[in-house]
């Protein structure tokens, strides 16, 4: 594995190009990688995640397939129980419902099914969120369907880099992964990208900001509104010690525990439903590691138990920067 | 263990006042001996024993109001002890402890404490893990945050010793910053204070209500009694003793039957008057703790005689403080005899929701003018008469008095009712 650190070469790149990015050093790097997807290959993704690689590597290597996501998963976990490490992607999260049986009986099954004579060491993207007025469907963030189901981790970056590291480490993970890359953020900021492949490890949390009042917790879409929020609260002498979860399956229930047990206390923000929410999940592990820590109620602010709406009314679903200030104000003054 | 709780005695009670208790921890109670007295909305009431066993805890103290459920009193049953018993509740608490800490010290302190100290506090579980981890009894604590909740920095001055973990009423505990201000420090001068609670504190609960929601009408009336003290002082002569109220209450009912919006109730919700069958008349009456209104049910029903008799009984039992809740209940119309106390006139407050209520004053002997515009002596009793002037118009109320006025003043007219 490369390490991060010691890039030196880099370019600037928006969060869709940094996966382009990680996608061409995976191709480029192993004779095994294969892309399928609607739309990938000529067209180059409905998001251009994939712009230009089936030119570079091929049709044999970057795959359209017809409109059918049980068939595309399905293949995968034909390709990837055989020797190939396919990379498939679902134009959006809120269409992988007909790949649900295959990823719940198939991907996240194989390994325990035959006693660790195989794995399925395939990755699926999903592009997901609300908030660039897509059509309804289009707009779903349901990890915790996922995350809920042994067998499978769940990952979702925030940030170009991130996108770029743990893309490569997904794909160099024996087993599957979901891989959530948020359509809000797909064009959202540029950073500065090591140009060569590394690796992000999967399972590790970020710390954005340090600080001793209060815990904030997000992921994906929702990391800029918490980062803006903190700074916010900054002025008026609140200090935000501040999470990337990164990973959503397995959680950094030790980066987790140990902040929430500096502050005493949490404000979880997530768009998706709050009912069975990976926020409740959170709310869960704070209980168990850190009780006699806590100052105040958890706090969550979260998407509301509706599909996401239509229009502009999905900047009322999603959760606000006022939202989690007020939020960050309850706790700190309950 | 048995736990004693507070129920609802009368309809729909939900908190009362703990007047005192027939035992102490460590007595043994037989099945249904009164426990404890308890003060409600309206009568004192006993508590008493579920099964027979021997007084553990006793949870509340006398003058605290508590809420209908809470638990006053535990009695172990008898044959069990808490070691062997089934709901050790408060041991469990104590095990609890154990376990999480592990400190074999701590274990020894909290098992050999005084249970009956033990109280639910507020706070959070950080706040808790600083009491535990520093040896402090966070039950013991009063804490200064919202609704009492127990800070981090109420235990932070105890172990600097600028405080002292004390249970201190809640009085004291309402203005923590104003108790430490120079105001409360000067030296003051002595009052005395009586409680406001208790019955005090339901009649002026009551009274308050009444006169805030009803408009209020007061209307003067007197009788000459003359002719009615004649016929009592002659059956007296006779062996028939019967009280002058007995015969107003029985002639009022004839009244109430002619005039019977005065025998209603209003229902505001329903968005009815509700004119009532049942002659039960209220009898405002003074005793030590305040003002109680037994109720005389079925008045119509019963003679002079009967009602002499048991008017003189609920007033017996209101002076001794043993009326029931159902003594209580049922009203349809209050009568408040002040005469023998004196006071020609009031403008006294309804019963809510009755619409009516009458006081009768003192009787005098005053200069009347007779039938044959002679100027002779006569017996004159004033009376007082406040309506709901929502429900019903000087014009019937003067109507009403009028028709009782006539029977008081001529007792045959009774009579002529009674054929």
């Amino acid at each position: 594995m490369i390490n991060l650190e010691k890039q030196s070469k880099t370019k600037q790149m928006t969060l869709v190009q940094a996966v382009n990015d990680a996608l061409r050093v995976a191709l480029e790097s192993d004779a095994n990688v294969l892309l399928l997807g609607e739309d990938i290959g000529r067209n180059g993704g409905v998001f251009r995640a994939t712009d230009g690689l089936q030119e570079a590597f091929g049709e044999d290597r970057v795959i359209d397939t017809p409109l059918s996501e049980s068939g595309i998963v399905g293949t995968g976990v034909g390709l990837a129980i055989s020797g190939s490490k396919p990379i498939v992607e679902m134009q959006f999260m809120g269409f992988i419902y007909p790949a649900f049986e295959q990823i719940m009986t198939h991907v996240t099954r194989i390994r325990m099914r035959s006693m660790g004579t195989y794995s399925v060491p395939i990755v699926i993207r999903a592009p997901y969120g609300a908030g660039i007025r897509a059509p309804e469907i289009h707009s779903d963030s349901v990890e915790a369907f996922f995350t809920h189901m042994p067998g499978i981790k769940v990952v979702c970056p925030s940030s170009p880099a991130d996108a770029k590291g743990l893309l490569l480490a997904s794909l160099a993970d024996p087993d599957p992964v979901l891989f959530m890359e948020s359509l809000r953020l797909y064009r959202g900021e540029r950073e500065e990208v090591p140009v060569e492949g590394y690796e992000i490890e999967i399972g590790k949390g970020k710390k954005v900001l340090e600080g001793n009042d209060v815990t904030l917790l997000a992921w994906g879409a929702m990391v800029p509104i918490i980062k803006k929020a903190a700074s916010t609260v900054a002025k008026e002498g609140i200090s935000c010690d501040v999470i990337d979860l990164r990973t959503l399956f397995p959680l950094d229930r030790d980066m987790i525990a140990e902040s929430v047990q500096k502050t005493g206390k949490a404000v979880i923000v997530h768009e998706a439903h709050s009912t069975g929410g990976l926020g409740n999940d959170l709310v869960t592990l704070i209980n168990d590691t850190s009780f006699l820590y806590m100052k105040a109620p958890v706090e969550r602010v979260t998407g509301f138990d509706v599909p996401p709406p239509l229009g502009s009314l999905e900047d009322h679903f999603l959760p606000t920067e006022s939202r989690v200030i007020a939020a960050i104000k309850r706790v700190i003054q309950f | 263990m048995i736990e004693v709780k507070l129920h609802d005695i009368g309809e729909g009670m939900s908190e009362g006042e703990i007047l005192h208790y027939f035992i102490k921890v460590g007595d043994t109670v037989k099945m249904d001996q009164p426990l404890v007295e308890v003060q409600t909305d309206k009568v004192a009431a006993e508590l008493s024993a579920p099964k027979a066993g021997i007084v553990k805890e006793i949870l509340a103290e006398p003058g605290e109001t508590v809420k209908v459920g809470t638990t006053l009193v535990i009695i172990e049953e008898e044959g069990s002890n808490s070691l062997q018993s089934k709901k050790p509740v408060q041991i469990d608490r104590g095990k609890e402890k154990v376990l999480e800490t592990g400190g074999k010290a701590q274990v020894a302190t909290v098992a050999m404490e005084d249970r009956t100290h033990l109280r639910r506090v507020l706070a959070s579980p950080y706040t808790r893990k600083i009491a535990r981890e520093n040896e402090i009894n966070i039950e013991e604590v009063v804490g200064t945050g919202p609704n009492g909740r127990v800070l981090d920095q109420d235990l932070y001055a105890i172990l600097e010793g600028t405080k002292q973990p004390s249970r201190q009423k809640k009085t004291e505990k309402l203005m923590p910053e104003l108790r430490s201000s120079s105001y409360f420090s000067e030296p003051k001068v002595e009052v005395r204070t009586i409680p406001f609670i208790g019955r005090r504190k339901q009649i002026a609960v009551k009274m308050t209500e009444s006169v805030y929601t009803i408009p209020h009408v007061t209307h003067f009336e007197e009788a000459e009694l003359t002719s009615l003290i004649d016929l009592k002082n002659l059956s007296k002569k006779d062996g028939v003793s019967f009280s002058l109220s007995a015969y107003f209450i029985k002639t009022l009912v004839i009244a109430l039957k002619e005039h019977p919006i005065f025998n209603s109730t209003l229902d505001e919700k329903n968005e009815v008057i509700r004119l009532h069958d049942d002659y039960h008349i209220g009898l405002a009456t003074n005793t030590p703790d305040g003002l109680i209104v037994p109720v005389l049910k079925h008045a119509d029903q019963k003679s002079i005689l009967q009602i002499d008799e048991e008017m003189k009984k609920l007033t017996r039992r209101a002076q001794n403080n043993e009326l029931k809740g159902e003594d209580l209940r049922g009203g349809t119309f209050t009568i408040s005899n002040v005469g023998p106390l004196g006071s020609t006139g009031a403008t006294p407050i309804i019963n809510a929701p009755q619409t009516a209520l009458l006081a009768i004053h003192k009787t005098k002997r005053r200069p009347v003018v007779t039938k044959d515009d002679q100027i002779a002596i006569g017996e004159v009793m004033t009376m007082s008469m406040s309506f709901d002037h929502r429900i019903a118009d000087g014009a019937q109320a003067v109507a009403f008095t009028n028709r009782w006025v006539e029977m008081l003043e001529d007792p045959k007219r009774l009579i002529m009712e009674l054929v």
